[in-house]
């Protein structure tokens, strides 16, 4: 018989260099993760529920944050604050405190007035509280802030319609109110509110001005808010009271924004001395730089992102388990195919691959269903909080490249595991 | 040319203090072209004797040569290269993989020994036609006939140009009359240059080859040609 037509044309000058394609390596893995459609969705759960939870955490928490911001920036630019502190006993927290002793006075406003004539473009001290406002029937409750005519400029609340109240306004004690978008709306409906008459705590004021929409920013928006002159709201509207009047805040707005830490150290030591103080610990008051506030927001966020990554750790932590549990499984029931493979000449770093790539592949599939949920979940939640979502890109990667080593780290063990099974006990196993 | 060269092989199964000696020391050459059936009752130690001709097992003791080449002492990784470039095994229970189509199973050992993906599909084709399956490789396993399972597990057998067919009990699942178009088909190949080695245990499927061996208590009994071969008659179905 002649050399046999199948037999022995070259074979041995082939190179196992090139190995496995990475694209059948994948295609076997996608076929035995679709081959248990439902078993790989529940297996990958846990990672699709924490990378969903990262990324829609992160997105509405960066959508809050920049609301926040926005609403700091649209409340005045160049701002000092000065409030009432608690002194030796701590606890000065934000911008403004409204509750505890008022320890600011009107006088240290008409004081810093006088001496900082000049080096200020304007200041506005505020009383404020809740009222209820009335126009003919109807009838709500508004937060009225009784200030000076540098409010309109300081905290950015310039009217659309008609003007703020004046410097004669204030001097005369008239009853003139300006009022939030919000109120114009709900109280004079369609009515051009300009000239009519509002009644607050029972007394008649004639509307002077209307701000702008301000935009509904949650809590305390300038939509909802009245503002007169502090002269009149001291004789009227405020408890009486003893003393000199004392104010819940002084804004005071600085030329531009790099002379704000000179103006606030300036306006800190001015302070004091009125007080004839010493010891910055025993100061009653604080001045505040609107920067201040957005450092105390980014650090909220700052603290957020890291329970946020805590979160993240856990759930995908979780999730690998499961992936791992899964793929044990997974290999048991492969056994036999395992053995087959190994006869037909699979070495067992080939089948390492195999699994490897499998988990992989799993938990990538989680990363990416994640994502997209995440998406889909920090839209609603948004739209439920009135923020804006903002999309973050970094979170996205992190997410995915977690899952990857998620994949990686949970499967190598079972990977390990087929690619060390017996090839005789492999294929006898039924 | 002597394909399968064992010398003095003996194996000894441990399990705790108990020792069990499958084999104790089997000498046997098989040349190229011979057709073999290795037969012996079953715990005769012919399966063993199998896995390790087919690589699939070690030896407690002896040599094995396979195509010139001692592979006694080869790694993990280079026996399953050997495996896939000398060997091509069919089992009983055909072993095909349930979620790959006819044409898939028989790509697989190619795959592992770096094939490229067209002369892959190709020589696929070649072999499944020469079972004479290539209009069926498109379907699954489970579709499939068992004397058709069978067809394609020797066309996967036969995908790499082995130097021996490595066949155990491959007509065990089968009726008799798929059994005898299996062993014609072994027979076949066989006349074409192909050294087949068939472990069973039942005459009929035996007389098919040329030569038997047989097999007892881990021992060679006996071992000669085969007077009353069993001729294919016709051509395939």
């Amino acid at each position: 018989m002649s050399a046999p037509a199948v037999l022995k044309t070259p074979k041995k000058v082939r190179s196992r260099l090139a190995g496995i394609s990475p694209w059948l390596v994948f295609q076997v893995a996608w076929r035995a993760i679709l081959g248990n459609p439902l078993r790989s969705v529940l297996t990958t759960l846990g990672v699709i529920i924490g990378v969903a939870a990262v990324v829609a955490l992160t997105m509405v928490g960066r959508g809050s944050t920049a609301n926040i911001t926005r609403t700091l920036q649209s409340l005045g630019t160049n701002l000092l604050t000065i409030g009432s502190a608690a002194g030796p006993r701590g606890g000065g927290f934000g911008l403004v405190r409204f509750g505890g002793p008022q320890t600011v006075t009107l006088a240290d406003a008409e004081a810093i007035r006088l001496e900082f004539e000049g080096r200020i473009v304007g200041i506005a001290p505020t009383l404020q509280g809740n009222q209820q406002i009335k126009v003919g029937a109807a009838n709500m409750n508004a937060t009225v802030i009784g200030t000076w005519p540098d409010y309109a400029s300081v905290r950015n609340a310039q009217p659309a319609q008609g003007s703020f109240f004046s410097e004669a306004d204030l001097q005369a004690r008239r009853r003139v109110a300006v009022i939030g978008y919000g109120i114009a709306q709900d109280l004079f409906g369609g009515q051009d509110p300009i000239g009519q008459t509002l009644r607050i705590a029972g007394l008649s004021f004639t509307v002077v001005g209307v701000l702008p929409d301000k935009g509904d920013s949650g809590f305390a928006s300038p939509n909802y808010q009245v503002m007169v002159p502090l002269s009149t709201y001291l004789q009227r509207l405020a408890r009486s009271s003893t003393g000199e009047p004392r104010v819940n805040a002084i804004y005071i707005q600085g030329p531009d924004k790099d002379s704000l830490p000179q103006l606030q150290e300036a306006l800190t030591e001015f302070m004091a001395a009125r007080r004839k103080m010493t010891d910055p610990s025993q100061y009653d008051f604080s001045v505040q730089n609107q920067a201040d506030a957005l450092a105390s927001v980014n650090q909220v966020t700052q603290t957020m992102t890291l329970f946020l990554g805590g979160v993240a750790g856990i759930s995908l932590l979780v999730g690998g388990i499961g992936i791992m549990n899964i793929m044990l499984v997974s290999v048991t029931e492969r056994t036999r195919e395992i053995g087959i493979r190994k006869a037909l000449g699979a070495k067992p770093r080939d089948i390492l691959t195999q699994f490897l790539v499998e988990s992989v592949v799993l938990s990538v599939g989680g990363g990416i269903l994640g994502i997209f949920l995440g998406l889909a979940l920090a839209g609603s939640v948004g739209q439920f909080l009135r923020i804006t979502p903002i999309f973050d890109p970094f979170s996205v990667v992190l997410a995915f490249v977690f899952s990857v080593a998620v994949g990686v780290f949970f499967g190598y063990y079972p990977a390990a595991r087929a690619a060390r099974l017996d090839p005789v006990e492999s294929l006898r196993y039924e | 040319m002597t394909v399968v060269a064992l010398e003095g092989i003996r194996k000894v199964y441990k399990s705790g203090a108990l020792e069990f000696e499958a084999l104790k020391g089997i000498s046997l050459e098989i040349r190229q072209g011979e057709m073999v059936a290795l037969m012996g009752p079953s715990g005769s130690g012919k399966t063993t004797l199998m896995q390790i001709i087919g690589l699939l097992d070690r030896p407690t003791q002896g040599t094995y040569h396979l195509a010139g080449q001692d592979v006694t002492t080869l790694s993990e990784n280079q026996r399953a290269e050997v495996r896939n470039q000398e060997i091509g095994f069919v089992f009983q229970a055909f072993h095909l993989l349930p979620r790959l189509n006819v044409l898939e199973n028989v790509e697989v050992p190619m795959i592992y020994a770096g094939v490229p993906a067209e002369e892959r599909r190709q020589r696929a084709m070649e072999v499944l036609q020469k079972v004479g399956l290539g209009d069926k490789w498109r379907n699954l396993p489970s579709q499939l006939s068992g004397g058709q399972k069978q067809r394609v597990a020797v066309a996967r057998a036969l995908s790499m140009r082995p130097s021996i067919l490595l066949a155990d009990e491959p007509t065990g699942n089968l009726d008799s009359k798929t059994a005898a178009e299996v062993m014609r088909l072994f027979q076949e190949l066989n006349d074409e240059g192909t050294c087949v080695i068939v472990v069973t245990h039942e005459h009929d499927i035996a007389d098919y080859c040329g030569r038997i061996v047989r097999i007892r208590d881990g021992q060679i009994e006996a071992d000669g040609p085969n007077p009353g071969r069993k001729r294919a008659v016709g051509g395939l179905a």
